[in-house]
This record gives structure tokens, sequence and C-alpha cells, in this order.
């Protein structure tokens, strides 16, 4: 939809434009992959058959795609106080397609983050598959699963009142997702009660297809049930986020 | 039959308990300048968002140039420009960046937006500001981008919420004289709501008086005005306002008495003026009113609210 590339161009231009945005990205990039890479690397040292850098790396690329979305839905909730959205919402373009450019936005910003994190990881010695197809479809499930995610903080975005009844929805879910997943442990020292949690979090398996496409690191799951459970998530929270988006729109 | 740019028919919108439009039927006719005119809380908001297809109607229903705003949602969003109560300005884009991005929503082709862009930063005069980002604009300029942006998409029918809310008077004139150039010079269709009746006197082709959610009545200005009387006293003071109608009413000459207790305020219509203000005085002030203004004028638009909906308009 061309109306999904026009609000996308101008969130990209607005994220350019702030300096402090695009530092502090970059800074909490960095700093997330150096402080877990320098803190835990030496008290673990390999972690499923993989060094512990590139082990975490995965997991720390998802969770700041989590706070993109997290940005995202914010952006929509502030754009919707102070009515900017009705500019939006008087012109002929679907409601669907203020959604997806958001969704779009907060994606592109995740996939720079990530390839910022990989360097940086490189740097640290984090082993990197020699396969630029797999890199390309690691993206691309991040891609996939940052527009999920970012439908889940759109939806709620659609129906808060305020910048804390947000925060403090969104919190209820956030921390879930970070702790109940495969980002910081390997899936199978897990009990088999937290794995049936854990296999719930869609974070799982970008996180597993992820480790196998860009590091070589062999699969947990099948690739493409991995693929297939992230475009389901992002299909249904997308929907999701629609739905919540045109009742906040009844009056 | 004339083209009706906006249509009404029994329009009802509740939010919850509260009724905020009750069986509105307005008719504006294509090509003029139409002003609601009403207090805070009437529903004029409420109407331009059912018109402007951001709020589905509870029930009846609206048409702009014939399309439904509902059922024909997007045909309607196609042809209107609106500018809305509260400024809603991306703080961080320049002028010109607010232009360009409202004309690629609408598909226009980038020479067409270069070319509003260069005519319309001329009309709203804001050719040095243009490029700096919104942030940095006064309230006024802001209210003109605004116009501006809303004239983009060259809309048949322009809608304008308050458009001089929060103006000093020398911007408030100057978006005047825009809105009537538009009309004049294009024959644009607008669509206009305000609680200044100077504004709806000095714009108006069609006033419309909303109250609590209902339309009162309609005309052309000078013809509402004329339906008074020719001349008004108007009594400002304290004392026993029925009072003051029941006496006033039996001097020679006076056709009606109407009192705004809350507002300390009294008209009193009479076939001449300026003949009749020293009986009316005289009677008023031997029963015990302490007056303490009075004004002799023609009727103004203030004075037909006041008469329609039994308070004076006040901002
Ligand atoms: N979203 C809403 N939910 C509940 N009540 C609302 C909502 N919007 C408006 N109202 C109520 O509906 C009535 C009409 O409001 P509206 O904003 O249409 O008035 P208005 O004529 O535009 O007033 P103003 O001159 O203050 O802008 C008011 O009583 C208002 O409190
Ligand atoms: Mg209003």
């Amino acid at each position: 939809m061309y109306a999904t590339y026009v609000i996308w161009t101008r969130h990209m231009r607005k994220f350019v434009q702030q300096t402090e945005e695009l530092v502090g990205l970059a800074l909490q990039s960095v700093l997330w992959v150096v402080l877990f890479g320098v803190g835990m690397r030496g008290m673990i040292s390999d972690v499923g058959g993989s060094d512990y850098m590139s082990f975490i790396l995965p997991g720390i690329i998802a969770l700041s795609a989590l706070g993109g979305a997290v940005g995202g839905g914010m952006v929509l909730l502030d754009e919707r106080l102070r009515g900017i959205v009705k500019e939006y919402l008087a012109a002929p373009i679907p409601r669907l397609s203020i959604l997806l450019g958001s969704a779009a936005s907060t994606a592109t910003k995740a996939l720079l983050q990530a390839t910022l994190m990989l360097i940086v990881g490189l740097l640290m010695g984090a082993r990197l598959a020699i396969n630029p197809f797999g890199w390309i479809g690691a993206l691309i499930l991040l891609a996939i699963f940052a527009i999920g995610f970012s439908g889940l903080a759109l939806g709620v975005a659609a129906v808060s009142r305020s910048i804390a009844g947000y925060h403090g929805m969104i919190f209820l879910f956030n921390l879930p997702l970070l702790f109940a997943s495969n980002a910081l442990y390997p899936l199978e020292v897990l009990p088999g009660w937290m794995r049936a949690i854990v296999l719930i979090n869609p974070a799982t398996y970008l996180i597993d297809a992820v480790r196998a496409l860009a590091f070589g690191v062999d699969a947990t799951l099948p690739l493409w049930a991995s693929g297939l459970v992230l475009a389901i998530f992002a299909a249904a929270s997308m929907a999701f986020a629609l739905a919540l988006f045109r009742r906040s729109l009844r009056g | 039959m004339t083209e009706l740019a906006v249509e009404t028919i029994g329009l009802v919108k509740r939010y919850g308990m509260l009724t905020a439009l009750d069986q509105v039927h307005l008719q504006a006719p294509a090509g003029q300048i139409y002003a609601l005119l009403g207090p805070n809380g009437a529903g004029k908001t409420t109407l331009l968002s059912i018109l402007t297809t951001l709020l589905p109607p509870t029930s009846g229903s609206a048409r702009i140039l014939g399309y439904d705003v509902v059922r024909d949602a997007s045909e309607v969003r196609r042809r209107i420009g609106v500018t809305f109560q509260e400024m809603v300005l991306d703080p961080l884009l320049t002028g010109r960046e607010t232009l360009d991005f409202h004309g690629r929503l609408y598909r226009l082709p980038a020479s067409v937006r270069r070319q509003r862009i260069a005519e319309l930063v001329e009309l709203v005069q804001l050719t040095d500001a243009i490029d700096r980002p919104v942030k940095s604009y006064s309230g006024g300029m802001k209210r003109r981008l605004e116009l501006a942006r809303g004239l983009m998409t060259d809309p048949q029918v322009l809608v304008l919420d308050e458009p001089t809310q929060g103006l000093d008077p020398q911007n408030r004139v100057n978006i005047w004289s825009y809105v009537r150039d538009l009309n004049r010079r294009r024959g644009m269709s607008i669509l206009l709501t305000t609680h200044a009746m100077d504004e709806a006197e000095a714009l108006a082709d069609l006033v419309g008086i909303i109250d609590h959610g209902r339309l009162i009545v309609t005309g052309r200005p000078s013809d509402l005005i004329a339906s008074l009387g020719s001349d008004v006293i108007r009594v400002r003071g304290s004392g026993d306002f029925q009072h003051l109608a029941t006496v006033a009413g039996t001097v020679d000459g006076v056709s009606r008495v109407e009192t705004d207790p809350a507002g300390g305020l009294a008209l009193i219509y009479t076939d001449n003026g300026s003949r009749r203000l020293p009986a009316v005085l005289n009677t008023i002030s031997n029963n015990g009113f302490a007056i303490e203004d009075v004004t002799l004028a023609r009727p103004s638009l203030g004075d037909v609210f006041l008469h329609y909906t039994g308070t004076a308009l006040r901002d």
C-alpha cells in the first residue's frame, strides 16, 4: 500500500532528524552487547557447542526489537493523544496503512540495530556462519518478528488513555517475554513445564532460527516451523491492532 | 435545486448517556460559507467529526456533495480539506515537509505538490518560515500552516473547526480574508464553526445556531437579525428581571423583551430605539432596577442567539 510507504518515510524522516534518538539507540545496542559479552564471557565459556557471544547475540537482538516495538507504540499513542492521527484518519487511506507504516518503521530500526549489534558482536569474538543467505534469512525473520510485536504494542497504544497506562500494560507482557524464552539459556536445559511456556513465546522461534541461520548452530526447532510461527504471529497481531484501533475510533 | 455541499438528516450522536447531537437537519448549499455558531459543548466538533468521517453517527445520515459519510467515506475524504480545533502539527517537521507529506498522503504528483506549496505559502504568508521546524512557529503561524495543509489537495469542501480560536485580532482578520477569498475567487464551499458572533457575521452567507446538540435556527445573518425587529435597547444592570420584562413590555413601541438574568442583561426590542429610549429607561428605573449601562443598536447575531436559546452567548 502506497500510504504505508508514505507514513513509513515520515517516521524515518523524523528518526534521522532526531540525533538524540539515533545516538541513544546506537549506544544502547553497543552497550548491551559489550556488557553481556564482557560480563558473562568470563563466567560461561561455551553454551550448547557455541561460544557465549554467538549464543547470546540473537537474544539481545530480539529483545532490542521488542524495545523498538514499545517505542513505536509510544509514537502512535502520542499522535493519538495529541490529535495528529486525525490527519491520517481524514485522508483517503486505509486504517491498516497507518498501523503498517508504524510497524514497518519499527522493523527498519530493528534491522539497523541488529546490524550494528552483529558488527560489535563480531568484534568481540562472535563467530558468524559464512552464509550470506542465512544472514538475510535471519534479518527477514527479525523484521517479521518486529512487525509482530509492533502489532501488540500498537493495539495497546490504540486503546490506552495515558502514557502511564500504556507502559503499565506493556510491562505486563514484556518481562515474561525476556525470561520465558530461550534468550538466556538453551531450550534443552529447561524443565518440561517451562519448555511448554517458552514454546508459546514467539521470541523463542526467532532466536532459535537466527542462531541456526546466522551462527551455524544446529536448530532445536525446524526452521520452516519457526518461519511459519513468526508469520502467523505477525499477521495475528496486526489483526489484533487493527481491531482495537477500529474500536477506538467508534467514539 | 441547488447542489448541497453538506446535508445531514436526523443526525444523532450519543456518547453513552450524553446526547451530543440531537436530530440535526442541516443543509449547506455548495459555493457558500456556512457558519455553525454555538457555545462550548454545543456539539460543533462532534458534528464536524462525523462530517469528516472521523466518527460514525449513532443514527441519521450525513452527506458531503451527495456522498454518504459512512458508506462512501473514501469519496468524502477525497473531496474535503479539514482543519481541526486543536493544532495537530508534528513539531519536528518543517512547514514545507508538513505540506509535502500531506500531499503525498493524497497521492499528488511531485510537480503538483511543489506548485501548490509555492502558491499556498504565498497565500498564508509563511514564505520566510516555511523551511523552519514547526516547533518554532507562533500560534498564528501554525494556524495558517494548517489552513494551507487543508488546502493542499484543492478540496471542494473546506471544513474549519474554530479556525481563529486563540488568535490575536490581526491573525483573525487575516484568516477571515483568506476564507473569504477562497470562497469568492474559487467558489469553494466552506463550513466553519465558531463561538464568536462577529466571526459569523463577518464571514457567513448562512448561519446555523447550535446549542445543546440541537440546530435551533438557520438563515442569512441579515434575515435572522431583521426578524428580531428594527432596534434593540440593551440594558445591563441588576434587579428583578422578570418585573423589568413586564413593565418594559407595556411601554409604547416595545415589541418584545428578552432577559438573561444570569448575564445581567435585558434586550428591549422597539420599532424606533432613539425615540423610545427615554420612556423605556424612565419606566424601568422607576421600578427599582439598577441600570449600569445602556446601549442602543441594531440587533446583532448575539441577540439572535439569546432570542432562540434563552441565554446569552459567552466566549
Ligand atoms: N469522546 C467523547 N466522549 C464523551 N463525551 C464527549 C466526547 N466528545 C465530546 N463529548 C461531549 O459532547 C458534547 C459536545 O462536545 P463538542 O466537542 O462537540 O462541543 P463543541 O461545540 O465543539 O464545544 P467547544 O466549543 O468547546 O469546542 C460536550 O458535552 C462534550 O463534553
Ligand atoms: Mg469544538
